[in-house]
């Protein structure tokens, strides 16, 4: 198990690696306007010139690659350019907001589509069509368009929540719970709808197969053939499902921060990529690939831990 | 017993209707605070970079700064100068030498003095602390106290725009002590009307200010709390607004009607100007560019009002000349030098012998599909060929100096004349790259520059002259359009989208 982990982890340090190197690159190709962005419309080359040096903008891209990864190592991921705020603090005040959001929206993701899966799975009928026609919506229906119209009828015409974030230092729980339930609804949908689906197909097939009529056969009850061994064989299908609607939700939960002026990763991503504020990005994008990683490594912990057939694979 | 999907949906239902009453209960309560008229809560489109005042910027981003910084000079609502930590300047007769008095009675936030030695210390940083403006200062060779209470500014070269950077970014007067630490990066050390509130200040989300004791002008103090919450989102600033969340913000034609439902009050500036650059006025690239009555046949194109009427929704004015109403350097004239006129377009083109043949390529800047399709469909009626192309938005303004683009749609600020001049027009301006000049605009130009008081007025000669050669094709200028509740009166700014925050008071 250790050397599974190990192995993983390595593996994970390898990417890591490859999409820095990648990713700096590609900013690369932009970073001859930084000075102009940052000193405006008036500045001289004079002056422009002082601000490239300040910068490192003047070394060899592979100097300043070095130069980062070696800071990165030690944990320095540098200051913005832009903000002067060190990329480290930036990345530990933002992620508290986005992933708040993001595992609330899993739970509760992994809790309603589970039920609904199996209700439709095991009920099938009209319980089965709605559910079915629920995801073919819910998957059509992207996250922003659905938080605009909860924000319009909730929050703008109801009143009943903020319309955008009242998150602050010394603001109390209900001001977190009121502010993050409109954005974690807006998550959630296409989540459930999806994660649903693949949990009812899943249920489905289990339920076909010889071992439940076996088990039925010998007078095990419905409940525990179900909740027992038809759960346990479905599980690595929709945990599959679940992680991948995680990995997904690292870049809708940009474009929904926006929406609710949430101050979590998403200003920060979106307003580092529009400026080529490169130390802002690379941490980002660092975050973001890292968090990718790990959910994929407690993915395959769990199936193996769920599923002792995918343990010996 | 099966778990069945009515079990399951009610336990939905139970937990979603115990967060509905949850929070029904909470949002009444966070509704009361912003009714008192003691607060004011303002839609921000931009988060501040840096709280050190060499930092600032203009326009929309100055604001924020004026609460934590006074500035030496206050710029009134209508553009007019008046004193402020400056009581009294006075230039010499060659305007190359800037004699300003201080207010003796100031003090900073953390308790240092304001003084002459003080204002020294604020020009001096900002000269060398390669802030977005630094530009400002530019002219000034060195600053020199005179006696504690008196300063004087040596330039190298007149600057008719130096008063005005008097009371913008260049002007800011931060406390010595502080200048230069990372500290006023966070968190702003000045002499204005409002401290900040560290503990309630979150970057990306808000900054608190509160009203400073003993404030040594009262007039200008006229909140409790100051709070400036970062909406970078155009839907998220309207919904903000009309939920009762800020007090007034920015928004544009489309979300203007939704705040206009909503009964909120509209302040209307206008502040750009569309149109396009005819950059290649000497035709090294475009040859045909050079010809001055292909440029003015561009012009006659244009059926400026229907663009308006449909493109923005009726928010702006038509009009051929880049200078502003404010500027001084405006004529009524000028104002429609280019009526909308195909023929004569299509005349002027046979007549410089490019009946046909006439390509233009504009790059592309998201936002301006819509200007642009117009834009190609007006030329090609009159024969002109328009390629559009892509642009990469963050390496547009190096693209632009460096020569990639011959023709340019875009959207350009209407400041002062000595501004403008040295934005679009002068050799050294950004939005001149070829450098197009001739002997006869250079000594337009030199008259500006060394004409004191006189700065607009000789400025119109600059106006006429490229609007004559045609050197742009202007379209129309833009209303910002600023909107706010009934709890606050809002005063518009000349030449700002969003008013400096002295301009806002509690409605009576």
């Amino acid at each position: 198990m250790i050397t599974f982990i190990l192995k993983r982890l390595g593996s994970g340090l390898v990417v890591l690696f490859a999409v820095s190197i990648l990713v700096f690159s590609l900013l690369y190709v932009s970073s001859g306007s930084i000075a102009r962005n940052i000193l405006g419309d008036q500045a001289t080359p004079d002056q422009l010139a002082v601000k490239e040096a300040e910068l490192g903008l003047d070394q060899p891209i592979i100097t300043r690659y070095f130069s980062w990864l070696a800071g990165a190592l030690q944990g320095d991921l540098g200051t913005s350019w832009f903000t002067s705020e060190p990329v480290a603090h930036a990345l530990a005040t933002r992620i508290p907001v986005t992933m708040t959001m993001v595992i609330a929206a899993m739970l509760l993701i992994s809790i309603i589509a589970t039920l609904i899966g199996v209700a439709a799975a095991v009920k099938r009928g009209w319980v089965d069509r709605v559910v079915q026609i629920g995801a073919i919506i819910g998957d059509s229906v992207p996250g922003f368009v659905i938080g605009i119209i909860l924000v319009t009828i909730l929050a703008i015409q109801m009143g009943l929540f903020p319309a955008t974030s009242t998150i602050s230092p010394g603001v109390g729980a209900d001001a977190w719970v009121l502010s993050l339930t409109l954005p974690v609804i807006a998550l959630l949908i296409n989540g459930v709808t999806g994660g649903a689906q693949q949990i009812r197909s899943a249920v489905i097939k289990q339920l076909e197969r010889d071992y439940v009529r076996t088990l039925r056969s010998r007078g095990i009850g419905e409940r525990e053939v179900l909740f027992k061994h038809v759960l346990r064989s479905a599980a690595p299908a929709g945990l599959t499902v679940l992680s991948l609607q995680l990995i997904g939700m690292l870049g809708g939960v940009v474009i929904i921060e926006q929406i609710f002026a949430l101050p979590g990763m998403g200003p920060l991503a979106v307003a580092a990529t529009s400026q080529s504020d490169q130390p802002v990005v690379m941490g980002v994008v660092m975050y973001t690939v890292a968090v990718v990683i790990v959910v994929n490594l407690i993915v395959d912990l769990l199936n193996g831990w769920l599923n002792p057939k995918v343990r010996a694979s | 017993m099966k778990l069945g999907p009515k079990a399951a949906a009610a336990a939905i239902l139970v937990s979603a209707g115990l967060a509905l009453t949850a929070c029904g209960g909470a949002a009444g309560g966070t509704g009361t605070a912003a009714a008192k008229t003691t607060t004011l809560t303002l839609g921000a489109v931009s988060e501040i970079r840096s709280w050190d005042p060499a930092q600032a910027h203009v326009g929309h981003a100055l604001q924020p700064y004026q609460a934590a910084y006074d500035s030496l000079l206050l710029r009134q609502p209508d553009g007019k100068l008046s004193p402020m930590l400056a009581t009294e300047w006075k230039y010499n007769d060659a305007n190359t030498k800037l004699t300003v008095d201080l207010r003796t009675d100031v003090t900073f936030s953390d308790g240092a003095k304001f003084d002459a030695e003080a204002a020294k210390a604020n020009l001096d940083h900002f000269k060398k602390a390669n802030g977005p403006q630094m530009a400002q200062l530019t002219a000034v060779s060195d600053v020199a106290v005179v006696d504690a209470d008196t300063i004087e500014l040596n330039l190298t070269t007149p600057d008719p725009s130096l008063e005005f950077y008097l009371s913008q970014a260049a002007g800011l007067m931060g406390s010595p002590k502080a200048l230069g630490t990372e500290a006023i990066k966070t968190e702003p050390v000045g002499s204005g009307p409002y401290v900040m509130d560290k503990a309630a200040t979150v970057k990306d989300s808000q900054s608190v200010f509160t009203a400073r004791k003993d404030y040594w002008n009262k007039d200008l103090q006229k909140f409790q709390k100051v709070t400036f919450k970062t909406l970078i989102d155009l839907t998220a600033r309207t919904n903000a607004l009309v939920s009762g969340q800020i007090d007034a913000t920015l928004l544009d034609p489309k979300t203007g009607k939704q705040a206009e439902g909503a009964k909120m009050k509209l302040v209307a500036t206008e502040v750009d100007w569309q149109g396009l650059l005819l950059l290649d006025r000497d035709g090294t690239k475009n040859p045909a560019l050079a010809n001055v009555k292909v440029r003015q046949a561009i012009n006659y194109a244009f059926d400026r009002k229907t663009i308006v009427e449909q493109v923005l929704l009726g928010q702006g004015t038509p009009t051929s000349q880049p200078f502003g109403k404010a500027s001084g350097a405006w004529t009524e004239e000028l104002e429609n030098y280019y009526s909308y006129d195909p023929a004569k377009a299509k005349a002027l083109l046979k007549e410089a012998g490019y009946e046909t043949g006439v390509v233009l390529d504009i790059p592309s800047v998201p936002g301006w599909e819509t200007q642009l399709a117009v834009i190609k469909q007006q030329l090609a009626d009159v024969g002109i060929t328009v390629n559009i192309g892509a642009a990469i938005t963050n390496t547009f303004t190096s693209d632009v100096a460096a020569q990639k683009f011959t023709t340019m749609f875009f959207s350009l600020f209407q400041g002062e004349p000595w501004v403008a001049t040295n934005q679009i027009i002068s050799t050294k301006a950004l939005y001149n790259p070829f450098k197009n000049t001739t002997p006869e605009l250079q000594a337009k130009i030199d008259a500006v520059e060394k004409g004191g008081k006189d700065a607009g007025k000789l400025a119109q000669e600059v106006n006429k002259y490229v609007v004559e050669q045609a050197w742009f094709a202007p379209m129309f200028r833009v209303n910002q359009m600023y909107y706010h509740n009934a709890k606050v009166t809002v005063e518009p700014q000349v030449q700002q989208a969003v008013p400096s925050i002295y301009n806002y008071s509690p409605a009576k």
